[in-house]
């Protein structure tokens, strides 16, 4: 791999309003290499893809394709030069099927002027029997798994003769097996020539598959290196910038003469939560994991009065709990930070001070009979939230929109701070975070459970639950397959329970 | 290269946010230079202001229902009927004023929450809803006054409302004062407004924060029949009779308003000062239209034009604001 690089960008700059998001970035990308993309929030990543998309423009800096210098116009210019883009939010049509959406935008007609789907098959099945899609193409794209609907967004970059596909997160909502699966299909598309950016915060993604990694950190490249030579404890010094913080973490025994807090017995709904039972501590962090469509997201939403159980009974701090919408979890209090933060947690075009305070408004009154906003104790609550977080904002005032994904997601989490409630449920709680602010959001976590809150953390990467966990209850199927305590909780033991049940059941 | 290009954007969010009310006062010097002893006066400008009170208030109203994020397409029909329903029960069923203004009042608020009732639990989408349910307004607004205005019997304690005057000011800019003072704080400095708000800007995770989301929305169309109702009360009042399609045009007016007042100040956001603004800016377009002796034909041209510049400043002050 001596050859001459793809793309090549050389001290690339870019500012938004008056932050500087890229200062200087330089970057190889050789034909048939994984290119790994590193570094915190807000260091820079999707500012650099955006340019290379043709979807902004630099202030300064070049860039080369080929060794050609090219100044891109726009992402249609980008698309014609062989660069593909693979968003974590795929931009898929989701009533659209496979085909429509492999070939939107690029259609092929008849002599007749309207499409010719025969063609169109013709051209896209070779390419999805290359990246192994098993499933009907002409299915709507919202009825397939997030796995399956990465395959087609792989699937309409190569069908486009991508030379340079960037992927970020792909693992993101994939789990153990898909990604292995995605990993096998990178690693054949390098064989063949095809580069691939592959942006993640998954460190050993990164070390397994790539070739060469480059680390971005405030705004500039820091690091760019072969991976035969560096180490992981190097690229994590690269990201954050000095020494990494080591995670240390002491699971809390299980006692079962405590009290307490909630009580699920016999839960059902549907197929998806299946007679589940279990207790959960006051001061406990209890993890709960399987695979995407193990009915842990179910359970959860249950919890939280989003939906409504067939049967079972729950109970919390030993009276009948039986939430009738999100508002009654809150009042009862029951805290949940969605795993969509952006869509589904964040007020976009609002201040900061306003997303803090948001879940905590009865609070603010002046006086419980004078239901007047007390602007000091809404500004002393945001300022107070936002520093024992570190939220970097230059004011509560500022629009969260401003803010670096890391920062908003600090916010989302933020606003039950406050409120304190005795249960905190967490969907995905590092997901999309780098490595400092994950560190941060455990922190935080550990912190709320010192104070006696209990927590449910959902998460979908195994390394994610012993760092953090006391006990792990994993689900398959809808049922707990196994509960995993203390020292037992491992990754290894994780990944084992999840398949457990699957694979007895095939 | 791109210090100019940012610099042009600078300056053109800055003609998005303060545009109206640059637009508002060249407006009114042009009128004071071409009308200097009509347009401005002190007399002119309490004209202006009380013809502005109407639509204030339909206009208040209807921000609150576009903050939660619903279109109320009803208001007109329901300040059309408000009118004909207190005259009618004032002169035929003899009803004290204080009381027939209360159960029309309670009328646009039961208006509000039908539509609000099938926005949320039938999820109609509230154009839909707001127009189907305004259309039902009309019928039974035929149905109660036959079609004809109800002009005899109308007390002199119900005209004096809206001609009468305190400290020189007429009723109707008192009570507009009062009404927008109100829905200000409501929105902008109590736990509902903030919830209102909230509800508006991404009702998922104000659902997911505990807030009520169904119950704020449908207050949002409560409050906006009660405010076209309080309209169409006041427009009897001073029209001495209720008249089935009255209220009508506020409509139109009222979302123009809206949409105006959103490019004000804030980036494309609703907001209760802002369509003060909007409702400021017609109402001066038509007094000087009036004061010119334009043909009624201009008075909709201007309407007209001034809804699409509304909405098209608005989304386009938006737009600056993600730049």
């Amino acid at each position: 791999m001596s050859e001459a690089p793809f793309v090549s960008v050389r001290g690339l700059q870019k500012h938004f309003g008056g932050i500087q998001a890229l200062k200087g970035v330089d970057l190889d990308i050789l034909p048939g290499e994984v290119h790994g993309l590193v570094g915190a929030n807000g260091a820079g990543k999707s500012t650099l893809i955006k340019v290379l998309a043709g979807v902004e423009k630099p202030d300064a800096g070049s860039l080369s394709i080929d060794g050609v210098e090219v100044q891109l116009s726009g992402s249609q210019q980008a698309a014609d030069l062989g660069l593909s883009f693979i968003h974590q939010e795929l931009n898929l049509v989701p009533c659209w099927n496979a085909l429509e959406n492999i070939m939107l935008g690029a259609p092929k007609r008849t002599r007749l002027g309207v499409v010719d789907w025969r063609a169109i098959r013709g051209q896209v099945q070779p390419v999805a029997d290359k990246v192994g899609i098993q499933f009907s193409l002409t299915a709507p794209v919202a009825r397939l798994s997030p796995a399956e609907k990465w395959l087609i967004s792989i699937c309409r970059a190569l069908v486009r003769k991508a030379r340079l596909i960037s992927m970020d997160e792909p693992t993101a909502s994939l789990s153990i097996r898909e990604s292995e699966n995605l990993f096998r299909i990178v690693r054949a598309l390098a064989g063949e020539g095809v580069a691939v950016l592959y942006v993640s915060h998954r460190l050993d993604e990164i070390m397994d598959l790539c070739h060469r990694v480059t680390a971005f950190r405030d705004g500039r490249s820091v690091m760019q290196s072969e991976r035969a030579t560096l180490t992981r404890k190097q690229l994590l010094e690269a990201i954050v910038g000095g020494e990494a913080p080591v995670p240390a973490h002491h699971p809390i025994p299980y006692d079962s003469s405590r009290p307490p807090l909630l009580r699920v017995s016999q839960l059902v709904s549907g197929h998806s939560v299946q007679e589940v039972s279990f207790d959960l501590q006051k001061g406990e962090v209890l993890g709960l994991t399987g695979l995407v469509g193990s009915g842990r997201t179910e359970l959860v939403r249950i919890i939280f009065g989003a939906d409504k159980p067939d049967s079972g009974t729950m109970t919390l701090e030993d009276r009948a709990y039986s939430p009738g919408s999100p508002a009654d979890a809150v009042n009862l209090g029951v805290g949940f930070v969605p795993e969509e933060r952006r869509a589904e947690g964040l007020f976009a075009g609002k201040s900061v001070a306003f997303n803090l305070t948001i879940a905590n408004l009865l609070d603010l009154r002046i006086q419980p009979w004078l239901p007047l906003l007390d602007g000091r104790r809404r500004a002393g609550m945001a300022k107070e939230i936002g520093s024992r977080l570190r939220v970097k904002a230059a004011s509560i005032d500022t629009l969260v929109d401003h803010l670096s994904g890391g920062n908003q997601q600090k916010i989302v989490i933020g606003k039950w701070l406050v409120r304190n409630p005795k249960l905190l449920i967490l969907d995905e709680p590092s997901r999309g975070v780098d490595v400092g602010a994950r560190a941060e959001i455990h922190g935080i976590i550990r912190e709320l459970v010192a104070q006696g809150m209990s927590v449910i953390v959902i998460s979908s990467e195994a390394e994610e639950l012993p760092e953090l966990c006391d006990r792990v209850l994993v689900m398959a199927e809808g049922k707990i397959v196994q509960e995993l305590r203390g020292e037992t909780i491992t990754r290894d033991a994780i990944v084992h329970a999840s398949y457990h049940r699957t694979a007895s059941a095939v | 290269m791109p210090k100019p290009a940012s610099k042009n954007r600078i300056a053109l969010s800055l003609l998005a946010k303060y545009g109206t009310i640059l637009g508002l006062f060249i407006m009114a010097g042009i009128f004071s230079v071409l009308a200097p002893n009509a347009f401005p006066t002190f007399g002119n400008f309490l004209n202006v202001l009380n013809q502005a009170s109407l639509s204030m208030i339909i206009a208040g109203g209807l921000t609150v229902a576009v903050i939660v994020g619903e279109l109320d397409l009803s208001i007109g029909y329901a300040a059309s009927y408000a009118g004909v329903l207190v005259t009618g029960l004032i002169a035929n069923q003899g009803l004290p004023v204080p009381l027939a203004i209360i159960l029309v009042l309670g009328c646009g608020g039961l208006i509000g929450v039908v539509n609000g009732l099938i926005v949320t639990k039938a999820r109609v989408n509230s154009v839909i809803a707001t127009l189907g349910i305004g259309t039902v307004v009309v019928g039974l607004n035929f149905a109660y006054s036959t079609g004809a205005p109800i002009v005899a019997g109308v007390p002199d304690a119900f005209t004096q409302i809206a001609l009468g005057r305190i400290w020189g000011v007429p009723n109707d800019v008192v009570i507009m004062a009062l009404l927008v003072t109100a829905l200000w704080i409501l929105v902008e400095r109590t736990p509902v407004g903030q919830s209102i708000q909230a509800v508006g800007a991404n009702p998922v995770a104000a659902r997911l924060c505990g807030i009520r989301v169904d119950r704020i929305k449908i207050l949002g169309f409560i409050i906006a029949g009660v405010c076209a109702s309080l309209t169409g009360i006041l427009l009897a009042s001073s029209l001495g009779s209720g008249t089935t399609g009255a209220g009508d045009s506020y409509l139109l007016a009222a979302f123009a308003a809206v949409f105006l007042g959103s490019a004000t100040l804030r980036d494309g956001e609703f907001h209760i000062l802002g369509t003060c603004i909007g409702v400021l800016i017609i109402a001066v377009g038509f007094n000087g239209l009036a004061i010119f002796g334009a043909a009624t034909f201009y008075q909709y041209l201007f309407q007209g034009v001034i809804l699409i510049l509304a909405v098209g400043l608005s989304s386009l002050s938006r737009y600056f604001a993600e730049k």
